[in-house]
Formats: structure tokens, C-alpha cells, sequence
């Protein structure tokens, strides 16, 4: 009698490490999708990037500074190792865009051509997809770190490798317009 | 925030209430059968009608009318689940665009997915200068959002956008499904009372020509049952109706503000589309899945959405928007 009831015991427990273990592999494998997704969006940026330098080279040569802050910008962003960092390189890229966008103003045949026109229609897109899919990601982190921290699945994060993941935070500043300098 | 009380409850009351409707309504249906039975076969009979004679013989009948009945359901419901989506279209003439007709409009719907981390759900627009919009689709690959042609035109982009969110919280709250469903069960009960009461008038008319039977004082309680049975089943259509809780407008609304995190851009949308959300053709069992809809029956008893005012109200007291400061004549007064 008393070996059926710790059998019953034994059972429910494993159980419920079953389950939770289960959950938490849902939840960083949600993670993972969500960063997967943002991954895609960066690198169709970065790939824009050469092109957009390059077209305006043909008509604002002489503005090399902000050209050349783009690319490297771009690099490091490419280089990036670690959320933080990478998320200071982002920044940095997105306001060096900007930069070069608010500089097409002055040259009027650069913003009637139509390759300009459309990778400036692209990159803003893709602006706007990150946003979006950096906002899933951190709710996905949010969610996927509470539940580690919870009891009694905290008992089990530790030894099964669920450590708590980074959120992938962007500058008060790149929501403020940029202050643009000539 | 509105959102996060009792958003999840809403959703599993909403999976319940599907599970029960699915479960419920064929159970619903025999009974309905039967008691149409009873009547019909209490009606036609040649001697002296019998309501408990009639009765008997009913029951002894439901064992092999009950499977054609539940087959028939199956049936319908079966190609209600495949067709639903190209009827709605046909009643609304929405017309499925793609990322290259609208770009702007599908990339809002789409970033608005990549927040949530959901499948993109197909984008149709109808060519109509009404304001209005709809969510609809059984599953989540079925799931389409619908808006008119005025109402991109006539909204800005961060309006346009509360009003994609809004859409889209209908599906991920699983107000579409229920709705879709319960609209195939109204259309079944209605169906089969007509069935039925037609077949009784027409039973009655052919024995009124042969005039077999001398007393003919039952007939008037007969029709006066028959009218009691077409008004159970309008209530039970009613009934089922309303298992959609009008709160699911208010919960879609606090979604779309916490997907896009602009309450002044739901406002100033729900503002505008209030002054024009007529879509011509549109009948009543499409017009409760609009985003707004004016009709409201006996003082509001029938509506299937909230009055305009008290959803700007919850959105001004929940969510911390602010209704646009009055100018003259730019927006239509509510």
C-alpha cells in the first residue's frame, strides 16, 4: 500500500517536471523564432546599405563623411558580438541613415532617382519590420525569463540550462527625432 | 490597462463557448426536429388530431430521422466551414489585394503580424466609399481582414493601423470563430423551421381542399403552436447570437491599443467611421462582424455592438487616449 502511494507521488512529479520542462523549451524556442526573425531583417539592411552608398556617391560625392559613417556603422553592426553592442550598432547605423537621408534634401536630381527612391521606400520598411519584430522578440524574453523565474520551475531552469535571455533594447534616442548637422 | 484584465478569460470563454455551441447544437437540432415532427404529424393527420397520439408516433420515428438530420447538419456545416469565406466575400464584394496593389496598407497588417509573431492573414478590400472593416475565417489559415475602400482613403496611416489591430485582435481573441460558427447554426434553425412550418401550411391547405375532416377546431391551436415554435427558434438563433458578449468590441479595441499603443488614433478612427459605416447589400449576419454597426433593434436591446460613445468612453478611461480637440466640421460629430 504505502509503495503504491509513493508510486503515485513519484509519478506526479515526474509529471510535473515533464510539463514545465516542456514549457520552457515552447517558450525559449519562441525566443529563438522571434530573434530569427529579426536576424532576416537586419541582414536584408546591411545588404542594402552598399547599394544606397553607392548611389549616392554618383550625385553627393564630396559628403564623404556621412557616407562614411554609414559603412561603418554597417560594419559594426555586422561585427557586433553581444545584445548590447549590437544594439548600440543598430542605433548607430539607423541614425547615420537618417543623416544621409535628411542630406538628399539639398541635391534634387539624387531624390528624383528612382533607385534612391526605392531603396529608400525598402529601408523604411525594413525600419519598420525590425521595430516590430524586435517588439514580439522582447515580449517573447519577458515572458520566456518570468517563467524561469517562477517556482517551481526556477528549481529546474538552473540545472536544465534555461538561463534567462537578453532583451534586445533600443536608445531613447532613436524614437526622438535625430538632431541633423551640417 | 483594459487588455490586461480579463483578456485571457475572454479568450478561453470564447474557445468554451465554441466548444458548447459545436456540442450543443446537434442535440439542439433533434429536439427541434422532434417537436416539428410531433406538430406536423398532428397537423396532417386525417382523423381527429392528437397532440400525445402524435407525440408517440414522433418518437418512434426519431431513431431513423435523427441520423439524416445530424448528417445533414454535418453536411452543411461542412461546406459552410469551406465556403464561408467566398460567401461573406459575395454578399460584401471584397476582393482579396496583394502586397503590390496595397503596399502600404499590407505592410501596416504585416508589421502588426510580426509583433505578435502570428501568420499574416489574408488582406481583401471592398470597393465601396462606406467606412467599415471585418475579421474573418474559421482557422487561422482561412483568417482574412477586410476593409473598405473609404476608409483607407479616409483614415491616416496611424488610424488605419488601430483599425488593422483592432481586426486582428478579433482573430487572435477567437471572436471570429465563434461568430462564423454561431452564424452557420442561426442559418441551420432557421432553415429547418421554414422547412417544417412551410410543409405544415402546405399540409393544411391540401386538407382544407379535401375537407375530410368535420370538426376543423383544432386548426387554430395548431397555428398558433406552429407560431410558438417559429418564435422558439427566432429566440434560440437570438440566444445564440448574443453568446457573443458585446464586450468583445471593447476587448478588441483595448488590443488594438496595446499592439499599436496609440488610443487617439482608435478614437479618432472609431469617430470617423461612425459617421458613415453603411456597407450597401451587407445582410445582418455579416454586418455583426463589422468593425461598427448602427442597426439596434427594440432601444438598443439587439445591438451587436456598443454604442459608439460608451467605446470612445472606455478607451478615453482604460486606455489614456483623448478624443481630438473640436474643429468645425472636420470630423462628424458622434
Amino acid at each position: 500500500m504505502e509503495f503504491v502511494v509513493i508510486l503515485v507521488i513519484l509519478a506526479v512529479i515526474g509529471l510535473a517536471i515533464i510539463l514545465i520542462y516542456n514549457r520552457l523549451v515552447a517558450l525559449r524556442q519562441t525566443t529563438n523564432q522571434a530573434w530569427g526573425d529579426i536576424d532576416v531583417q537586419m541582414k536584408q539592411r546591411y545588404d542594402l546599405v552598399p547599394n544606397l552608398v553607392e548611389t549616392v556617391k554618383g550625385y553627393a560625392s564630396h559628403e564623404r563623411e556621412t557616407l562614411e559613417n554609414v559603412i561603418k556603422a554597417r560594419q559594426q553592426a555586422i561585427d557586433a558580438t553581444g545584445m548590447k553592442d549590437l544594439a548600440a550598432a543598430e542605433n548607430m547605423l539607423t541614425g547615420a541613415l537618417r543623416q544621409l537621408f535628411a542630406l538628399s534634401e539639398a541635391y534634387p536630381d539624387l531624390k528624383a532617382n528612382q533607385n534612391f527612391l526605392a531603396l529608400q521606400r525598402e529601408l523604411a520598411d525594413l525600419e519598420n519590420k525590425i521595430a516590430a519584430a524586435r517588439r514580439f522578440f522582447n515580449n517573447a524574453v519577458s515572458e520566456y525569463n518570468t517563467a524561469t523565474e517562477q517556482f517551481p520551475a526556477v528549481l529546474l531552469a538552473g540545472p536544465f540550462g534555461f538561463k534567462p535571455r537578453e532583451f534586445f533594447e533600443i536608445a531613447a534616442s532613436e524614437r526622438a527625432a535625430p538632431s541633423v548637422s551640417f | 490597462m483594459l487588455a490586461a484584465t480579463g483578456l485571457r478569460s475572454h479568450i478561453w470563454n470564447n474557445n468554451l463557448k465554441s466548444i458548447l455551441l459545436l456540442a450543443g447544437f446537434p442535440v439542439l437540432i433533434v429536439g427541434l426536429v422532434y417537436g416539428l415532427t410531433v406538430l406536423f404529424l398532428a397537423w396532417t393527420e386525417d382523423e381527429r388530431a392528437d397532440l400525445g397520439r402524435a407525440a408517440g408516433e414522433a418518437a418512434y420515428a426519431m431513431p431513423m430521422v435523427t441520423p439524416w438530420v445530424l448528417l445533414g447538419v454535418a453536411i452543411w456545416f461542412g461546406i459552410a466551414w469551406l465556403s464561408h469565406q467566398a460567401i461573406i466575400d459575395a454578399s460584401t464584394g471584397a476582393k482579396k489585394v496583394s502586397r503590390n496593389d496595397e503596399p502600404e496598407l499590407y505592410n501596416l497588417l504585416e508589421n502588426l503580424c510580426i509583433s505578435r509573431g502570428i501568420t499574416m492573414p489574408a488582406l481583401r478590400i471592398i470597393e465601396t466609399p462606406a467606412l467599415n472593416a471585418y475579421a474573418s475565417g474559421l482557422t487561422d489559415k482561412q483568417a482574412a481582414v477586410t476593409v473598405t475602400r473609404g476608409l483607407t482613403q479616409t483614415l491616416n496611416r496611424e488610424e488605419l493601423e488601430a483599425v488593422l489591430a483592432h481586426e486582428l485582435t478579433h482573430i487572435l481573441n477567437r471572436d471570429v470563430r465563434l461568430l462564423v460558427i454561431s452564424i452557420i447554426f442561426v442559418g441551420i434553425i432557421s432553415f429547418t423551421v421554414e422547412i417544417m412550418v412551410r410543409g405544415m401550411l402546405y399540409g393544411s391547405l391540401g386538407r382544407a381542399g379535401g375537407s375530410r375532416r368535420g370538426s376543423g377546431g383544432n386548426s387554430g391551436v395548431f397555428i398558433l403552436v406552429a407560431m410558438a415554435m417559429a418564435a422558439l427558434a427566432w429566440v434560440l438563433a437570438i440566444a445564440i447570437r448574443f453568446t457573443l458578449s458585446r464586450k468583445r468590441e471593447y476587448m478588441a479595441d483595448a488590443g488594438a491599443v496595446e499592439l499599436t499603443k496609440n488610443p487617439d488614433a482608435m478614437i479618432t478612427a472609431l469617430m470617423k467611421v461612425s459617421g458613415n459605416p453603411d456597407i450597401e447589400g451587407a445582410p445582418a449576419e455579416v454586418r455583426q462582424m463589422f468593425l461598427h454597426d448602427r442597426s439596434s433593434g427594440f432601444a438598443g436591446m439587439f445591438a451587436t455592438h456598443p454604442p459608439m460613445d460608451k467605446r470612445i468612453a472606455a478607451l478615453e478611461r482604460y486606455a489614456g487616449g483623448n478624443r481630438p480637440p473640436p474643429r468645425a466640421g472636420a470630423v462628424p460629430a458622434v
